[in-house]
C-alpha cells in the first residue's frame, strides 16, 4: 500500500480506477509487463482474514465501507415504482467479486456474434467469439477455473472439477435420465474441496479466485504496481480529448494523480457517473449510463432423488439445453450455491414485501418470518438453481448522475414488453423439459439480478451508437480505457465475470502496446 | 505444535492470579499484567516458568502498549481475559469526578486498551478469544458501587459493540463475556467462592472457542441466554427450537 502523497509525487504508467474483476485483472497484467501501475479503490483494503458476506441491513455508511459494501444505497426506479435499498455491490479491495460465488461460465458465440441461424439484437458485437476465445482460454487458466467442458459447447481451458457431493451426482443422473445434458459448472477455486463456505463471502485465503487474490495481490507482488485504497475518484481532469490527471479524495485529503494512461473499471454502475461528472466526458452523444441492463434471475427449487441427499448447498451443476431455443435468446442454468435456508428465504419475502402494495403497512414485514419458517420446511432437501435470462439493451434504462448530490446512485429501468414474454416463455420451457424431477418456482414476479449490471458505455466501431471504440477506450479521447462490465453491448446468458476478466486482458495488451510505442517513439 | 499465548490482566492477586495458574498447569503460555511486581512474582512462583509477569498499569494506554510489545515477543497474543477491576466501595457524595473517572479507567479503559493490543495480533491470525470477566452490578447496583457499576455495565456493551464490529467479519475471534460468581478475594467476600474453581470455569470457557459463543454471556458455569420477547419465543415455538443454556465442559 501506498500513501497519497507518494502516489501523487509519482508519474505512473497505468492508473487503474477500481480493483474488482476489471480492474484487478488489468492491473495484474499491465504490472507483469513491467510497467508501473497504480489501483485507486473506494473502499478499504480491510483485514486479509475476514469472511463476511454482502449484509443489506448493514445501512450505517461507515459500517458499510469497512466491510467492503458499497455505502450508498440504490434508488432504483423499476417499471415506475421506487424503491431504496442496499444492492449487492462491493467497495473494497477485490470490488463486487470478493462475495460472488465464483462463477467464471463462458458465454456462447450466439451472445456476441451474430448469424442468421442466432440473430443478434445489435448486430454483433465488434469483437467476435473467435477473436474472444483466447482471452477466455486465458483468464480461465488465471483464475483457476475448475468444472468440465459443457457437451453443447466444449471449448475451455479448464482444470479438474471440483469433488462433487452425493446430492449432486443424485441431481447430475436425474438430469441425464430426462435427457438433459448437465455439466460440472465453472468456478473459479484454487482447491478442489473445501471452499464452498466462502462462496458468497469473504475468502480468508487465496483459495477463491477473485478480482482481489487473482487480479490486485498478484500485481502487488511484481514489484511494479502499489495500491491506494479509501481513494475516491471526483473528477477526470481532461484536455483536448488527453486525460491529464485525476482528483481523488482520499481520507479527507485531495490530491492530484497522474499518469500516462488511465483505465476505468469502477463497476458499470458506477464508471458512467465518473464520466458524467468529469465534464461529460465522451458523452458527445448522450449515451454515456444508457442501456443499463441486468439478467433477469429465474430461480426454482429442485428436489435430488430419494436417498441422494446430502446437506451444504449444490454448487457445481450447469445446464444450456435451454439456452437458446426456438430462436428465443433464455440463459443458461446453475445451482444457486446455498441452501433455502430460515435467513435467506425470510430475506428474499422481504424484498418481495417491499415491492408489494403491503409495503405501506410496515409491521406486517414481520410477518414474513412465518411462511418463511413453513417454506423451509416445504423445501427441506431441496437445492436452489437459477436460471439466467438474457437482458438486452434500453436507452431509457439508464445510471443518473446527479451534480448537486455525486453520491447519490439512482437508477431507472423498465421492463420491457419482449423481456417479459421472453420470461414467460423461458419459465414455460424450464418446468417442461425438467419434467420428471421435483421442481418449483420460488417466485411469482420477475426478478432483477442487482449483482449483474451491465452495459451503461457500450463498445461500437460507430461513435455515434457507442461510448467506447472496439479497444474500450473512450471515443474522441487518447489515454483512457474502460475495463469493467460496462463495455457490453448485451447481457449475455451467463455470469459476466469471465467475460469482464477476459476482455481486461485484451483491452490490457492494447494499453501495454500503446504505452511501449510511444516510449520507444 | 507452538503453545498458545493468553495474556490475563490483573494477574497479581484474586481471580486473575488463580487463572494464571490454571492456564499455565493446561500447557499454555501466560503473560501476566500487574501494577505490583512483587506479587506478579508470587504469581510466578505458583504457577511456574510458563509464566511471564509483566508490570503494567492497564489504565494507562502507552504502558499497555508496551507490555503488549514485549509480550509479542514471546508469541503472538491467542487469548486475552480482560480479568483487572478495581471495586472502591465508595458513597456518591465522596466521589470526585476524577476519583469516579478513575476507576472506569482501569474496568473500562484497562479493557479498551488490551483488547485494542491484542485484537492486532487476533486480526492478523483470523482467531482468537477475549474473555471479559464483568458483574451484575449494572442491573441492580448495589448501595456505594456507582463506579464500579457504571464501569462493568460499560464491559459488557464493549463485548456487545465488539460483536457488532466483527462478529460477521472475523467470526473466528470469539468474544464473550463472563460473570465469575461472588469470590473469596480481596475484591469479594469472605463467604464467596474459592478463586481456584472459578479459575476452571473460566481457563474452560477461555479454551472453549466455538464461533457460536460470540456474544454469549455465562455466569460461572452456566450460560445466560438473553431474553426472549414474545415475538422471539413465538418464533422459536414456530421454528421447534428452544435454547438450552450451555455449560462450560471442564
Amino acid at each position: 500500500m501506498t500513501t497519497l502523497a507518494e502516489a501523487s509525487g509519482t508519474s505512473w504508467d497505468v492508473i487503474v480506477i477500481g480493483t474488482g474483476m476489471g480492474g484487478g485483472t488489468i492491473g495484474r497484467y499491465l504490472a507483469e509487463q513491467g510497467l508501473s501501475v497504480l489501483f485507486v479503490e473506494r473502499g478499504p483494503t480491510g483485514v486479509r482474514a475476514e469472511e463476511q458476506e454482502l449484509n443489506p441491513n448493514i445501512w450505517d455508511r461507515e459500517a458499510r465501507l469497512v466491510r467492503g459494501y458499497w455505502p450508498e444505497p440504490l434508488e432504483a426506479t423499476v417499471n415506475g415504482m421506487t424503491t431504496t435499498f442496499h444492492a449487492p455491490l462491493g467497495a473494497g479491495v477485490g470490488g463486487s467479486s470478493v462475495f460472488y460465488a465464483a462463477t467464471l461460465e463462458r458465454p456462447a458465440p450466439h451472445d456476441l456474434d451474430h448469424s442468421d441461424a442466432r440473430p443478434h439484437p445489435t448486430g454483433g458485437w465488434p469483437v467476435s467469439y473467435e477473436e474472444m476465445a483466447p482471452y477466455f482460454d486465458r483468464a480461465e487458466a488465471l483464475y483457476h477455473v475448475r468444472g468440465t467442458p459443457d457437451p453443447l459447447q466444449p471449448d475451455g481451458n479448464l482444470f479438474p472439477p471440483t469433488v462433487m457431493s452425493a446430492t449432486d451426482q443424485g441431481l447430475m443422473s436425474a438430469m441425464k435420465d430426462i435427457g438433459l445434458t448437465p455439466y460440472r459448472g465453472h468456478m473459479a477455486v484454487r482447491e478442489e474441496d473445501g471452499f464452498e463456505q466462502y462462496l458468497g463471502r469473504k475468502c480468508p485465503n487465496d483459495c477463491k479466485m477473485d478480482g482481489r487474490s487473482a487480479g490486485v495481490e498478484p500485481a502487488l507482488e511484481t514489484g511494479n504496481a502499489a495500491l491506494l485504497d479509501f481513494c475516491e475518484v471526483q473528477e477526470i481532469l481532461s484536455k483536448d480529448g488527453t486525460v491529464i490527471g485525476l482528483n481523488v479524495a482520499c481520507k479527507n485529503k485531495e490530491a492530484t494523480l497522474t499518469a500516462r494512461s488511465y483505465v476505468l473499471a469502477a463497476g458499470a454502475l458506477h464508471s458512467p457517473r465518473l464520466l458524467m461528472a468529469s465534464g461529460n466526458l465522451g458523452n458527445g452523444n448522450d449515451l454515456v449510463g444508457r442501456n443499463l441492463m441486468f439478467h433477469l434471475n429465474e430461480m426454482f427449487a429442485l428436489w435430488p432423488p430419494k436417498g441422494k441427499h446430502s446437506a451444504g448447498a449444490s454448487k457445481s451443476l450447469a445446464f444450456r439445453d435451454l439456452y437458446h431455443q426456438d430462436g428465443q435468446r433464455f440463459g443458461m442454468v446453475q445451482a444457486l450455491g446455498v441452501e433455502a435456508r430460515y435467513g435467506e428465504i425470510v430475506h428474499y419475502l422481504n424484498m418481495a414485501f417491499d415491492r408489494s402494495p403491503l409495503r405501506k403497512l410496515g409491521w406486517l414485514r414481520q410477518f414474513t418470518r412465518l411462511p418463511a419458517a413453513i417454506a423451509v420446511k416445504l423445501f427441506g432437501s431441496a437445492k436452489i438453481f437459477v436460471g439466467i435470462l438474457e437482458d438486452l439493451p434500453y436507452a431509457e434504462n439508464r445510471v443518473f448522475h446527479d451534480p448537486a448530490d455525486p453520491h447519490r446512485l439512482a437508477i431507472t429501468y423498465d421492463m420491457a414488453p419482449e423481456l417479459l414474454s421472453r420470461r414467460k416463455a423461458f419459465r414455460k420451457a424450464l418446468k417442461q423439459r425438467l419434467k420428471g424431477i421435483r421442481m418449483a418456482f420460488t417466485g411469482a414476479g420477475p426478478e432483477l439480478n442487482f449483482g449483474h449490471p451491465c452495459g451503461t458505455l457500450r463498445f461500437g466501431d460507430d461513435p455515434k451508437t457507442s461510448v467506447l471504440d472496439r479497444n474500450c477506450k473512450v471515443h474522441g479521447t487518447k489515454n483512457l480505457w474502460v475495463a469493467d462490465a460496462s463495455f457490453m453491448p448485451t447481457s449475455m446468458g451467463v455470469n459476466p465475470s469471465l467475460t469482464i476478466a477476459a476482455n481486461a486482458l485484451r483491452v490490457g495488451e492494447v494499453v501495454a502496446a500503446e504505452l511501449m510505442e510511444t516510449q520507444n517513439g | 505444535m507452538a503453545k498458545l499465548l493468553a495474556v490475563i490482566t490483573g494477574a497479581s492477586s484474586g481471580l486473575g492470579r488463580a487463572l494464571a495458574i490454571e492456564l499455565c498447569g493446561r500447557g499454555l503460555l501466560v503473560a501476566g499484567l500487574g501494577r505490583r511486581e512483587d506479587a506478579l512474582r508470587e504469581t510466578a512462583a505458583l504457577a511456574g516458568d510458563s509464566f511471564t509477569p509483566v508490570v503494567a498499569d492497564v489504565s494507562n494506554p502507552a504502558q499497555v502498549r508496551a507490555a503488549f510489545d514485549s509480550i509479542r515477543a514471546i508469541a503472538p497474543v491467542s487469548i486475552l481475559i480482560n480479568n483487572a477491576g478495581v471495586y472502591p466501595h465508595r458513597d456518591m457524595l465522596d466521589e470526585t469526578p476524577e476519583s469516579f473517572m478513575q476507576t472506569v479507567a482501569i474496568n473500562l479503559g484497562g479493557t479498551v486498551a488490551c483488547t485494542s493490543e491484542a485484537l492486532k495480533d487476533m486480526t492478523e491470525a483470523g482467531r482468537g478469544r477475549i474473555l471479559n470477566v464483568s458483574s451484575f452490578a449494572d442491573m441492580h447496583p448495589l448501595p456505594c458501587s456507582a463506579a464500579y457499576s457504571v464501569s462493568k455495565g460499560a464491559v459488557t456493551t464493549f463485548s456487545r459493540a465488539l460483536v457488532a464490529d466483527f462478529g460477521d467479519r472475523l467470526p473466528k475471534i470469539v468474544i464473550s463475556t463472563w460473570m465469575p460468581g461472588m469470590l473469596n478475594t480481596e475484591m469479594g467476600l469472605a463467604e464467596g467462592l474459592d478463586p481456584a474453581v472459578a479459575a476452571k470455569w473460566g481457563a474452560g470457557l477461555a479454551l472453549w472457542q466455538d464461533p457460536s459463543l460470540n456474544g454469549a454471556v455465562f455466569e460461572m458455569d452456566r450460560e445466560i441466554l438473553p431474553p426472549r420477547g414474545l415475538k422471539g419465543r413465538l418464533k422459536d415455538a414456530v421454528r421447534l427450537k428452544r435454547r438450552k443454556p450451555r455449560v462450560i465442559p471442564t
